[in-house]
């Protein structure tokens, strides 16, 4: 195998969270606004069931093949020109898909806290931070996901108990003030983000407990959506209908906490924590990316890959838009009309899952492999 | 490559001389011919002392040693007093003779040069007979050496107050006053091409994990050095990442510190020479531990470790937040707080980078000065300090105030790290993390941050994951790390590498009123 | 090692090599304590900004100069004008040596004129730059604003900590940037906002030496200034808003001749709407409770009859108070500051769609009725002599 490291299911779990939160707790609220309103809290459950979904279909598959990822599997079940086709897709979108997310990170950084510095330097240093991780391997990235997370939560919940004197209830009157509609076209928007836990087929064949890869998998989604529930509810409770006047609520959120007039603006310091979460969200693709690619190709290392990778990243990243009306376009083209990570996070896997089990069961051939 | 052909090239040169100088193995017959060749090798060595006597007044002998490394007075008393005693009978064996009189508990005949010099060298005067391929090796050897004293590095205000000393057999002998049981072993082993220092590994069979001594011993065997001083020596020659600031084992001087770490399935490493023993594998946690930890009441020893944590962040960080708070962030200040520092930045002329660099130096620059100097002039040094650091630099307006309690507390907070060698690189750390935040921000010191803990995550000590228990969680080993849990609940050994032995104690350990005689 | 050299390299030829482009030192800043804003005749915007001066301060600190009333002066004043905020700002920086750090601009002071023209177009400056915070409070000036700037507190360091004090100590009306988009955002975009007057300077003193104070209120109809409610009328509209705190209440029973006063501890209010057809109606429902604090009449509080009856004259005191306030509100200005618009949306969503379109005919016919619950938790010592 292509990965020497094992890690636990839970690190997985950990990993899974901040791949999906990370920038998810920013701009979800904001995004999810727009269409449902002071209902958006409702969204994260309506759209969660799409994550059960790419987890349980990833873990199918791992049943049928529990050593390989998709990239290997993808040739076993299509044949090897077509599954190195699929693979092809499915890198082309993870590589698009990761730019773009180094891209979301630089621009945040930028225009909201280093205007005058320019993005390619914040980009760059990511790029070569994340390299150092994904170069350490995935125990690496476990072991940051275990102490990143703890951080992460802790912030979110004094940032909730911070803003708690300043909540009013009233402010999420009337649920369902326009029916169900508004917040389904609001998970709508979320499924984007809930399909991301599609990957999670690239880590289940390295884990030391294997048969628990389906609970914590779940369990991930579970807290991603609870802690988005959270999210939504304070915020909409915080800001009521003026959440639409912000990019990033939550980051509104902890500027406007003021407790004994010591804590306040505490937004520069829940940025440095978001960057730590972002960071483990960018190790997660970077590293499925090269790992994807080393098995592409065929590599016995993806070590060699790491910088030649960030290298192509990097330079996407920096170049991949030129305003924020051309990342609008992307956005409104690529998430909400081809809706990217549906496709590798939901669509490949089934289409492969369908036809692993017509061939397994109902051809009855036996294409388990020797190794 | 040039430079590995060069060190080859060394070598080679090594192996010669050592080949020239090859020493006959046995010894001979002849004692003139035995002398002689002793004669040349200790050539120009006035401190080596050749005694000639006979025994029973008929059979040429020698007595060798080297001056101050042997006890003399009981020489003169038990070995030259009865052996130069005129005996009656002209056919006695020497033999038998020496076996009769003398009256030295620890003889060991030695048939090799080799050992002769080896017995010579750590102090046992040697006797050669004519006639005779053996020689005796009488062990008298005693030479000056330090008393068993309080470890001055770490000093505790409750718990044994005996420490380490140079000498090997005093240190394990410390050891084994300690673990009485057979269990505890010591391998020894001597490095160093012209030192030939002794080196024990010490371990609990049973405890230690067996590949994790074989591995030691490997790493050590495969040292080639010409000298061991101390036990640093060893540590950069054995550790799994030499280019890491971070100490990938743990130094102590006190022996209960060590028995500790024994009976975790540690290994300890003892160096002959160096008050400082070596305990291997060690965790980043593993050094904020205190020995002092376990003698005191377990909620105190929690609080007291959250506060090292707490300290060795600000240590690491303070600095850099001010900076990063000062010239980026004035928004997260207090109003009031803002205008005070402002207000006292006004007159100062550099920048709030520039300024924290340049005290921060000063301030490693006075600890430096201060460890070095002779005790008399240490005054002078607290005076000039509190004179670089403090309301005169204020007063000329190079400083602000803030930036002087921010330099003091950064200072109080890297004294509350117990371990020194953990101490350094957050010491020096703090550094590149000061540019950053004067570059980026927050942001910057963020970044470092990751960055320091993604190279701790890579980090292994003797196979063992160098932040667990935290990363890779472990959730059992956790009670002696986030928190020292009470002494009755740590009742499993933390899990290093392979097979362990897992309970350390009776499960039922916690005191109370039901149990017990009455 | 080659590749650690290396990566080292890069690293630190990011961070050194780049210089510090976000980098502002103190020294080169101008922190802005307070904003005030006017119009001028020319219909110019004439922004007021308080500054801190540093050094100003810290020479008090040092010695006995400071007991002498504004012998120190921390604060400078500086006006930019322009036709709108933003060149308003921007003529302020060209006249200013030093970067402006909005962020500590806690205090923002609009002058009568200035909100009669509307503010909300303004204010879209302070809500969409990332520095100014949303905690600011907004205040309305009866006069010019810059003057009120130009005031010299004897107790605080500066006019802005002055009226943040002024605004945070809840005597009154306070509201926030926040509190302002939030009035603006919801479905009648009617805003109360605290009025400062400043106090007629007493004899002998400077006319910079007066104090500012909060007395009335102003009522803004879609940012616009439409007029001015005392300090009665604004107890009321906190009663309806359930933001009423501590204050001192002070009955006249009938039957006694004095007066007993009473400190308000906790007063919670509940609106309950009621859609019935086309009638409208509003149940308010209080909890008050209070504590003795004077007794001047001869009644003895400790009886219970007594006790019962000073609870009424509470009751009575609070829904005059509540009527007199609907009077003004429901009545005369006919502008829905008490929120019931948003109570109706938040209870009958679907019917509150239909009366949308016209609420501001429906409000002045919404029925009120009262529920109230006074409590007199403690009588205090008895006055019984």
């Amino acid at each position: 195998m292509i990965e020497k490291g094992k890690i636990s299911a839970l690190q997985m779990g950990l990993l899974m969270y901040h791949a999906i939160l990370a920038t998810g707790i920013l701009f979800i609220p904001a995004t999810v606004f727009n269409v449902a309103k002071q209902d958006i809290w409702i969204s994260p459950i309506l759209a969660s069931p799409l994550g059960f979904l790419s987890v349980y279909i990833a873990y199918k598959l791992n049943k049928y093949y529990p050593k390989d990822t998709i990239m290997q599997y993808s040739k076993h079940i299509l044949g090897t020109f077509w599954g190195k086709m699929l693979g092809l897709l499915l890198l082309l979108l993870l590589i698009t898909s990761l730019s773009v997310m180094f891209w979301q990170y630089g621009e945040y950084v930028v225009s909201e806290f280093l205007p005058h510095t320019p993005k390619s330097v914040i980009i760059g240093m990511m790029v070569i931070l994340c390299a150092f991780a994904v170069h350490g391997g995935l125990e690496v990235l476990g072991r940051l996901a275990g102490m990143v997370f703890p951080v992460f939560f802790l912030l979110f919940l004094v940032i909730i108990i911070l803003v708690l004197p300043d909540v009013e209830v009233k402010r999420m009157l009337p649920v369902m003030e326009n029916g169900l509609m508004p917040s389904l076209k609001g998970a709508w928007v979320l499924c984007t983000w809930f399909a991301q836990f599609g990957i999670i087929y690239f880590f289940l064949p390295f884990l030391t407990d294997r048969e628990k890869g389906l609970k914590f998998g779940m369990l991930s989604v579970l807290v991603v959506t609870l802690t988005l529930v959270v999210t939504n509810i304070i915020v909409i409770w915080l800001f009521g209908n003026v959440t639409e006047n912000f990019n990033a609520p939550f980051m509104s959120a902890s500027r406007y906490i003021s407790l004994a007039e010591f804590l306040s603006h505490l937004e520069s310091i829940v940025m440095a924590i978001w960057i730590a979460g972002t960071f483990i969200k960018l190790c997660v693709f970077y590293y499925v990316v090269v790992i994807g690619t080393a098995e592409w190709l065929n590599l016995s290392d993806y070590r060699s890959l790491v910088l030649p990778m960030g290298f192509l990243i990097g330079v996407f990243a920096m170049q991949v838009f030129l305003n924020s009306a051309e990342a609008a376009e992307h956005f409104r083209i690529v998430s909400h009309e081809i809706m990217d990570t549906l496709v590798y996070g939901l669509l490949i896997p089934i289409f492969l899952l369908i036809v692993a089990y017509i061939r397994k069961t109902i051809f009855k051939h036996k294409v388990r492999r020797t190794n | 490559m040039f430079f590995r052909k060069k060190i080859k090239f060394n070598k080679n040169i090594n192996k010669k001389q050592q080949d020239d100088k090859q020493i006959p193995k046995p010894l001979f017959s002849n004692l003139e011919k035995n002398l002689d060749i002793l004669r040349e090798l200790y050539k120009e060595c006035s401190d080596v002392v050749f005694r000639s006597f006979l025994i029973a007044g008929h059979t040429k002998a020698q007595l060798i040693y080297i001056k101050g490394l042997s006890n003399v007075e009981e020489m003169d008393n038990n070995v030259l007093t009865p052996l130069m005693k005129k005996s009656e009978k002209r056919t006695v064996n020497p033999k038998t003779l020496i076996e009769q009189t003398l009256s030295v508990a620890e003889v060991v005949k030695i048939s090799s040069f080799e050992a002769c010099i080896e017995q010579l060298s750590v102090g046992n005067p040697i006797l050669l007979l004519e006639g005779d391929e053996q020689g005796f090796a009488l062990g008298l050897a005693k030479w000056e050496r330090r008393a068993i004293e309080e470890p001055t590095g770490e000093l505790v205000v409750r718990g044994p107050r005996e420490g380490f000393t140079e000498a090997l057999e005093v240190n394990t002998s410390l050891l084994r006053r300690k673990i009485r049981s057979p269990q505890l072993k010591l391998k020894t082993l001597k490095l160093g091409r012209y030192t030939q220092t002794a080196i024990a590994l010490a371990y609990i069979e049973d405890l230690a994990d067996e590949t994790l001594i074989e591995e030691i011993n490997q790493r050590l065997k495969r040292i080639d050095i010409d000298g061991i001083l101390e036990s640093g020596y060893i540590e950069e020659l054995i550790q799994d990442n030499p280019y890491t600031p971070f100490p990938q084992v743990l130094i102590s001087e006190r022996p209960d510190t060590a028995v500790s770490s024994l009976l975790e399935g540690r290994v300890v490493i003892i160096v002959d020479g160096t008050p400082f023993v070596m305990i291997a594998p060690t965790t980043f946690f593993s050094l904020f531990q205190s020995g002092e930890d376990y003698y005191h009441h377990f909620l105190i020893s929690t609080a007291t470790r959250w506060l090292r944590y707490l300290f060795c962040f600000i240590s690491l960080l303070l600095p850099s937040l001010y900076v990063a708070v000062i010239t980026y962030h004035q928004e997260m200040v207090p109003t009031t707080l803002l205008l005070t520092m402002v207000d006292s930045r006004e007159v100062v002329p550099f920048p709030a980078l520039v300024e924290a660099l340049l005290m921060e130096i000063t301030f490693e620059g006075l600890r430096e000065a201060g460890l070095r100097l002779p005790k008399q002039v240490g005054a002078a040094v607290s005076i000039v300090g509190a004179l670089v650091i403090g309301q005169a630099a204020v007063d000329a307006g190079l400083v602000s105030d803030h930036m002087v309690m921010v330099v003091a507390i950064t200072g109080i907070a890297s004294f509350t790290i117990p371990r020194y060698n953990l101490a350094i690189p957050i010491r020096l750390l703090r550094f590149p993390i000061m540019l950053l935040a004067g570059t980026f921000g927050l942001v910057g010191v963020m970044i470092g941050l990751l960055a320091i803990m993604t190279h701790l995550s890579t980090l292994r000590s003797f196979g063992v994951p160098y932040l667990s228990p935290v990363a890779p969680m472990k959730g059992r080993d956790m009670k002696d790390a986030l928190m020292r849990a009470p002494l009755w609940k740590l009742n499993t050994r933390p899990h290093l590498t392979g097979e362990y032995n897992k309970h350390r104690q009776g499960s039922n350990q916690k005191p109370h009123s039901d149990k017990g005689g009455e | 090692m080659r590749r650690a050299i290396m990566i080292g390299v890069i690293f630190m030829a990011f961070v050194l090599l780049t210089g510090c482009w976000d980098r502002r030192e103190t020294n080169d800043l101008a922190i802005i304590t307070g904003v005030a804003l006017d119009k001028n005749k020319e219909g110019q915007i004439e922004l007021t900004a308080e500054i801190h001066s540093p050094g100003g301060s810290g020479n008090g600190s040092g010695g006995g100069e400071d007991n002498n009333q504004g012998g120190v002066q921390s604060t400078v004043l500086q006006i930019g004008k322009g036709s709108s905020i933003p060149e308003a700002i921007e003529n302020l920086n060209e006249k200013l040596p030093r970067e402006i750090l909005w962020s500590h601009a806690e205090a923002i002071v609009i002058s009568k004129a200035f909100a009669e023209n509307g503010i909300s177009d303004e204010l879209d400056f302070f809500v969409r730059h990332p520095e100014p915070r949303l905690r600011s409070y907004v205040f309305i000036s009866d006069g010019k604003a810059k003057e009120i700037m130009a005031l010299r507190p004897s107790l605080e360091r500066s006019v802005s900590e002055a009226l943040i004090k002024l605004a945070e100590s809840e005597v009154l009306m306070k509201a926030t940037l926040f509190d302002l988009m939030e009035m603006l955002k919801g479905e009648q975009g009617a805003i109360v906002l605290p009025m400062i007057d400043k106090l007629s300077p007493e004899e002998g003193q400077l006319p910079s030496e007066s104090i500012a104070y909060i007395h009335r209120s102003a009522v803004l109809k879609q940012g616009k200034m439409i007029g001015v409610i005392n300090d009665q009328i604004s107890r009321g509209v906190l009663w309806f808003r359930n933001e009423i705190n501590e204050s001192i209440v002070t009955v006249e029973p009938d039957e006694a001749d004095e007066i007993i006063s009473m400190n308000l501890i906790k007063g919670r209010t509940d609106l309950v709407p009621e859609i019935d057809g086309q009638s409208l109606k509003m149940t308010v429902k209080i909890v008050t409770i209070d504590d003795v604090i004077q007794n001047q009449t001869s009644w003895d509080l400790k009886r219970l009859d007594k006790l019962k009856a000073l609870e009424n004259e509470l009751v009575q005191k609070i829904e005059k108070c509540l009527t007199d306030t609907l009077d003004t509100v429901q009545k005369e200005m006919k502008i829905d500051i008490i929120g019931f618009g948003e109570e109706f949306r938040r209870h009958h969503p679907k019917k509150w769609k239909k009366i949308k379109g016209d609420w501001d005919e429906k409000f002045p016919t919404v029925q009120v009725d009262f529920d109230i619950d006074a409590r007199v938790l403690r009588a205090g010592k008895g006055s019984e002599t």
